[in-house]
């Protein structure tokens, strides 16, 4: 099961301890030290609000598509589909809207009902079957792909009503664009939903051990079927700000969200709260990524660098982490 | 005489009767098929000729004072993904082009996500650039509240590379320079009708999600008809994501349907990795060749070396990257002459010129070096 790590998260602290501190604000310190960095190397282009407001506005998204990961995760199950589940959303808003003229909020309705479809099949087979959700999530992540191939003709279809584009990334408050604000007011209430609710504590048992969790009289079939469908529906939301930000739906790049998605989760999971997926840390670790790939691309560093950022920032902060905890076991 | 004699004589006579006009109709059929195919195959290497005639330097517009009128301009290239070495290197090339006439070019580099383009855009317009150019298959409708923020700005906009000429000018881009993907399709379909006879059976393997692919497969189709009536060519779209898994299983599957395929054109030349080892798996390496398009260089290496990629149609980057910074300048400058396409010549590299394309061959070498003493005359230097 997908857990960071296997410390009792929940055992109360009588005393500061500093190198728990250290542990779960490391990321952001890391954060604003590179922040610094760039800015020192970059300070009329990276060090200015015009590229802060761009950085926070332009990757909302990411954010979405990380916190939708983490439901999934926090409940034990990987959810492969997600970034699929985004790229369809977005297909079917531009169909819907664009190419058959179907008014917006229709469209966007039947885009967050195909993403609560896809968490359905998937909790089906997952829970009915009895399948790994790996290997569930594969599969109809690849099936989906093929679907928006077939319903967009493989081209991109623009031309999605400027509403859309004017509540997404249109309209700015203090400089920064919308979107950016609905992803932090989503993070704030899975942080809510996760710390503060007895239906994230049931998830979070749920995933720590389904069998504990069975016997302590939760439905762990329910709570699990629950966090399919709900991370599905906030991937199909990524997936309608995708296409409210670009005002266009592509059937590919949409894809390429996963592996970022995956590495802010886990790199989220290292920070804020350490030892579980929590939607404070995600939110950190996406704008650490977004920090460090874009003052990258300011300096002009080749584009494969950014691999070795994505990959390495992830392995190196958990390593981080591990020391701190003085190499406890995991899970993983 | 007994009846099944009789039978036996008029099944004879019947039978040479037969046989008679048989070979009389397939002898008239072949002199006016042959006919109709001499001229086709005329027109053919006719067309093949053109393009395997090393191109010279042609001025696109009116000599102007880039120096002068650039001086302080800044462009933004965001291409569309820094991953594609070709792409990469036409981004480089523009960025040293710059500096010779004298005025900033920067490069955006990237990973092809959208969200990074957004980014690249919102730092042209926060930086005081003078205009962006979306390269190498960026659609500018796809980013389209993006660029009008630019336009707004200020900033002019520009789309290089992006499509085939064929396709509806992109309102959301000032400058367009499409590149003839149709005349590609067009030469190939000529090559193959030579190489065969008039006689092809051909495999086309493209790529729907990349938007010059179906303009391009069309007039292949189109010109193969035209050139080679009895020719026979059958499409297989692979999406670019599964290029490396289903190509290999398409072109597999299609050989053992079809053992009569004689010819396969994927139609961008990186795909020939992926149809070489379904040549070698079905036992028909260097039975049936590869010609293709775009000069990747590891492909003409694959024709030096090898022996089923046998044509590879090149585009010189050099060249793409100043027909391209003319344009723009052009437009930055108000000459008033901005072209509508790119002027990038198609160039046929086989066996007889690959040397001239380098060992290892080279994105660059191959198209001699007109161009580069052309324009930089044309833009007074």
């Amino acid at each position: 099961m997908p857990h960071p790590t296997d410390t009792p998260a929940l055992a109360p602290r009588r005393h500061l301890n500093w190198a728990q501190l250290g542990e779960s604000y490391a990321l952001v310190i890391v954060m604003i030290a590179l922040f610094g960095v760039f800015s020192l190397l970059l300070p009329t282009t990276f060090f200015s609000w015009a590229n802060v407001s761009t950085m926070l506005g332009s990757q909302a998204i990411l954010v979405f598509l990380t916190l939708s990961l983490i439901l999934t995760l926090t409940a034990g199950d990987f959810d492969l589909s997600v970034a699929a589940t985004l790229t369809i959303s977005a297909m079917t808003v531009a169909v819907l809207n664009a190419q058959l003229e179907v008014p917006l909020v229709l469209a966007i309705s039947a885009a967050l009902l195909v993403g609560a479809f896809i968490g359905l099949v998937n909790g089906f087979f997952i829970l009915y079957f009895r399948i790994p959700s790996l290997i569930v999530t594969l599969g109809t992540g690849t099936f989906i792909n093929g679907i928006v191939l077939w319903m967009s003709g493989s081209t991109t279809i623009g031309g999605i009503d400027f509403t859309l584009i004017k509540f997404v990334v249109g309209t700015r408050f203090l400089g920064i664009p919308l979107l950016f604000y609905y992803a932090l007011i989503m993070c704030l209430i899975v942080w809510y939903v996760f710390g503060f609710t007895t239906l994230g504590r049931r998830l979070l048992f749920v995933g720590r051990g389904r069998e504990v969790a069975l016997l302590s009289g939760i439905n762990v079939e329910k709570v699990r079927l629950g966090a399919l469908i709900l991370s599905s529906m906030m991937a199909a939301l990524a997936g309608v700000f995708y296409a409210g930000t670009l005002g266009a739906a592509d059937p590919n790049s949409g894809n390429s969200f996963l592996l970022p998605a995956f590495a802010a989760a886990f790199l989220g999971a290292t920070a804020i709260t350490p030892g579980r997926f929590n939607p404070i840390g995600s939110f950190v670790a996406v704008y650490f990524l977004v920090i460090g790939i874009t003052g990258l691309t300011m300096l002009g560093i080749q584009s494969y660098v950014q691999n070795l950022f994505y990959g390495g920032a992830l392995v190196l902060a958990v390593a981080l982490s591990q020391l701190v905890r003085k190499r406890e076991a995991q899970e993983l | 005489m007994t009846t099944s004699s009789i039978t036996r004589r008029s099944t004879r006579a019947f039978r040479g009767g037969t046989a008679l006009a048989l070979t009389l109709s397939t002898a008239l059929a072949s002199v006016f098929a042959s006919a109709a195919q001499a001229a086709d195959l005329d027109a053919a290497q006719a067309m093949v000729d053109e393009y395997s005639a090393l191109p010279v330097f042609e001025a696109p517009g009116k000599p102007f004072d880039a120096a002068a009128c650039m001086a302080g301009k800044k462009v933004l290239v965001v291409p569309v993904t820094s991953a594609i070495p070709f792409i990469s290197a036409i981004a480089e090339e523009m960025d040293s082009v710059a500096d010779e006439v004298g005025f900033d070019v920067e490069i955006w580099k990237n990973q092809g996500q959208p969200t990074q383009w957004v980014q690249g855009i919102e730092y042209a317009i926060a930086n005081g650039f003078d205009a962006v150019d979306l390269m190498g298959g960026i659609i500018p409708a796809a980013l389209a509240p993006q660029l009008a923020a630019a336009h707004e700005a200020g900033l002019r906009v520009f789309a290089t590379h992006h499509t085939d000429v064929s396709y509806e000018p992109d309102p959301n881009a000032d400058v367009r320079l499409p590149l003839s993907f149709s005349k590609v399709g067009e030469i190939l379909a000529a090559w193959v009708t030579t190489q065969t006879e008039g006689n092809a059976n051909v495999l086309v393997i493209g790529t729907d999600d990349v938007p010059p692919s179906q303009p391009y497969w069309k007039s292949f189709e189109a010109k193969l008809a035209e050139l080679s009536p009895e020719s026979k060519a059958t499409y297989v779209n692979v999406p670019l994501a599964d290029w490396a898994t289903k190509i290999q299983t398409s072109v597999q599957s299609n050989l053992l349907q079809d053992p009569g395929i004689n010819y396969i054109v994927p139609i961008y030349d990186s795909m020939s990795q992926f149809v070489m080892p379904a040549l070698a798996i079905t036992g028909k390496t260097g039975q049936i060749p590869i010609a293709t398009f775009n000069g990747t260089p590891f492909v003409l290496d694959m024709i030096r070396e090898g022996d089923d990629v046998v044509m590879d149609i090149g585009e010189s980057m050099g060249w793409i990257a100043r027909s391209a910074v003319d344009a723009h300048m052009r437009d930055l400058c108000d000459i008033g002459d901005t072209p509508e396409e790119l002027y990038v010549p198609l160039y046929i590299f086989t066996d007889a010129n690959i040397e001239s394309a380098g060992d290892p061959a080279d994105f660059n070498m191959g198209y001699g070096d007109s161009f580069i003493s052309g324009y930089k005359e044309l833009w007074g230097l």
